[in-house]
């Protein structure tokens, strides 16, 4: 493992097998994640976005691979090889904030205990009473005033119950979230909040976060690196800034394309992508996107793209990256 | 009406009545459309939006009690009332689904999972175009491979859970202009879809509505689109329209506190990173049992201590087409009209105190 690197993903795959069926829902997946920054996982629904996060936090158990993390004591571990105790230890520091404010909070819990529950689970010695200060600093933390935490969920509104959400993740003082849709369900103007205290717990706490998300104009705001996925393979990976204004996949490519600007004046040239994404269960041979790729010839459909590297820190999966001059944003003409 | 107008709301209330009171999600909206144009209905969840579009139609829920005036262009160029009419009446059968019709937000719901289709979309052409079952088919399969669905005659008897979310969004689209109507109603039609499918439903829909001529009624919440959609909009915050007009307008200058909260709230993508987002503290309130005070003063940063609190800023009309609900607004007609009302609230107060509590008195 490198040494500023907190994870490191390496070839993962997940499959999911039904009867006679077996779907790739993760296709050999690598990326590093650097301690205190925030990686954007973006892509269509069904790309496999969320089955990477739940490999991530050990939810579901990979198939093949490896997820290299270093511990808060300094140790360097498989997290997919340690056994269930090891695990139990390591889950402290890896937790996770969900889509849904609405049904991922127990509506017969009351909001202190909601937030109590990781303590409980892991720390099943401390005293009620340092508990519940613990939970009700964190509550004062995100926003929440202490003196509401004996009310139950339906008490709270959609922006509310994502910091309740947000508390109860970081209540163990984890190192690394895992955000799936965090703030995709939420109004604009509640986004905004949500977003502003994310980014001030992580400078406050040092926290890694894994922000998962369909909407590229909050990961642009919230990411230092993105990662581009289409039907279960990371097709691009790079700083922020390079996949948004030097994209080396015709995918991201046609994805930024259809990023609703909201400016009226600002002229978008729209790049269709043919058709829609194609059944996991049974993928196109070669080039994953090649049936949708407008850049796409003969060599697409037989080859598998290399996962390679094409500036420092930028990968890309194309077997004609090097030929084709793809256009992302231009900073300097959106800010004028 | 004027002569362009196809739709026009006036002073539109609804109340809803419920155990703990009166609810009112819509206190006195004011829009109009014009032929062809597409007006972009703006604000966060709860502010009335959908609720407004649905009493258009007459569709809203028993309970609701919709007052006000919805005049709409009839075919024969006569204005009719749409409040007037009986919600079940034959009147309003006319109108709706054939001259005005609607997109819902969701597809997978909007769909009965019981029946194909094409059985579904040819509900819409028997209804309103033809009696022949045979003729009418011929005119669905039409609208669907308008709306690009490929392998019509497969598609057609074909259920909604053998359709993808956006193909069924098509689907919907194609229910809704089968009759050629003057006004389609889209409420939140890509919020459920992906960026990339949003981006081809968005574009169809301004293809058919140039082919059509229809005017489109576009709500979201979703600022990005109606930039990319809409030639005027109009936000709308605790059941009132604060501000309205033309989007580029209101993008390069939003004035109210709201819509500038709003457009602050958005990243724009390019912008710098360290910078935090703005966000409007608190939330939206409950609609009921509201004060006499400017609906958005508890999160306004602009609010003015003893005239915002005290009375509720109408729409005036800045400059042509621009219209703005806010004392605080540093505009020469907002200005005028925060005169006007202060004069107004003087004179009340130096009336005293007896006749405040006698309208009091009055209203219980």
């Amino acid at each position: 493992m490198e040494k500023d690197n907190i994870l490191e993903v390496k070839h993962l795959h997940k499959r999911f097998t039904s009867k006679n069926v077996t779907v790739k829902a993760v296709t050999d997946v690598s990326f590093s994640v650097r301690e205190g920054e925030t990686i954007g996982i973006v892509g269509e629904s069904g790309c496999g976005k969320t089955t990477l996060g739940r490999c991530i936090v050990r939810a579901y158990d990979a198939s093949e691979g490896e997820v290299m993390y270093r511990t808060e004591a300094g140790e360097e571990l498989d997290f997919l090889k340690v056994d269930k105790k090891k695990m139990k230890s390591i889950r402290k520091e890896i937790q996770m904030i969900f889509q849904d404010p609405y049904s991922s909070l127990d509506p017969r819990m009351t909001v202190l205990d909601i937030i109590k529950e990781p303590l409980k689970a892991n720390f099943p010695k401390m005293p009620t009473s340092e508990m519940d200060q613990m939970a009700k600093e964190m509550a004062e933390k995100v926003g929440l005033n202490p003196a509401y935490l004996m009310r139950y969920p339906h008490a709270f509104s959609g922006g509310q119950r994502q910091r309740i959400g947000i508390a109860r993740a970081l209540v163990l003082k984890p190192k690394i979230i895992v955000c799936d849709e965090a703030v995709s369900a939420l109004d604009v103007s509640i986004q905004a909040q949500v977003i502003n205290l994310l980014k001030d717990l992580q400078k406050e706490m040092k926290l890694t976060y894994i922000f998962i998300s369909h909407d590229l104009s909050v990961v642009e705001h919230i990411s230092d690196r993105v990662g581009v996925m289409y039907l279960g393979k990371m097709v691009e990976y790079g700083e922020t800034e390079q996949i948004f204004t030097r994209p080396k996949h015709p995918y991201t490519e046609a994805l930024m394309s259809a990023v609703p600007v909201a400016d009226p004046n600002y002229i978008q040239e729209r790049i269709p992508l043919m058709g829609e994404i194609p059944n996991p269960a049974n993928p196109p041979s070669g080039c994953y996107f090649h049936t949708r790729c407008r850049y796409c010839d003969q060599k697409c459909s037989e080859l598998t793209p290399e996962y390679k590297q094409f500036e420092p820190g930028h990968f890309a999966a194309c077997i004609r990256a090097e030929e084709l001059k793809l256009k992302g944003f231009d900073y300097s003409e959106m800010n004028s | 009406m004027e002569k362009d107008n196809i739709l026009e709301v006036k002073d539109l209330h609804i109340d809803i009545k419920m155990m703990e009171g009166t609810l009112t999600p819509v206190r006195g909206v004011n829009f109009e459309i014009k032929r062809g144009e597409t007006l972009g209905l703006v604000g966060e969840s709860g502010c009335g939006k959908s609720i407004t579009c649905k009493s258009i139609l007459a569709i809203n829920d028993k309970k609701c009690y919709p007052h006000g005036e919805i005049m709409f262009r009839n075919e024969d160029d006569s204005e009719v009332d749409i409040l007037k009419m009986d919600p079940k009446g034959k009147e309003i059968r006319n109108i709706r689904g054939k001259q005005i019709s609607m997109i819902f937000q969701e597809p997978m719901v909007a769909f009965s999972p019981m029946y194909t289709i094409g059985n579904q979309i040819n509900e819409c052409t028997l209804l309103h175009i033809t009696k022949d079952k045979k003729k009418a088919k011929e005119i669905s399969m039409e609208v669907m491979r308008k709306v690009g669905i490929a392998n019509v005659e497969k598609r057609y008897n074909q259920y909604p859970h053998e359709f993808s979310g956006g193909m069924l969004q098509r689907a919907l689209i194609a229910m809704a202009l089968v009759c050629n109507p003057k006004l389609l109603i889209a409420d939140e039609p890509t919020t459920a879809l992906d960026v990339t499918i949003q981006a081809q439903i968005l574009e169809l829909m301004k293809e058919l509505q140039k082919e059509f001529n229809m005017a489109i009624l576009f709500i979201t919440h979703d600022l990005g689109v109606v930039a990319r959609m809409c030639d005027r909009v109009a936000v709308m915050y605790l059941g009132k329209v604060v501000e309205t007009g033309d989007s580029k307008t209101i993008y390069a200058n939003p004035q109210h506190p709201y819509t500038r909260g709003l457009m602050g709230s958005v990243h724009k993508i390019g912008g710098r990173k360290d910078e935090r987002l703005f966000s409007i503290e608190g939330t939206v309130p409950l609609a009921m049992n509201l004060p006499k005070q400017c609906g958005f003063y508890d999160r306004c940063d602009a609010r003015i201590e003893g005239l915002c609190d005290k009375a509720e800023p109408e729409l005036v009309e800045t400059e042509p087409g621009h219209k703005i609900a806010c004392f605080a607004c540093n505009n020469p007609a907002c200005q005028k009209h925060r005169q006007e009302v202060e004069a107004r609230l003087k004179e009340e107060e130096a009336r005293g105190p007896v006749e405040e509590g006698g309208k009091k008195r009055g209203k219980r």
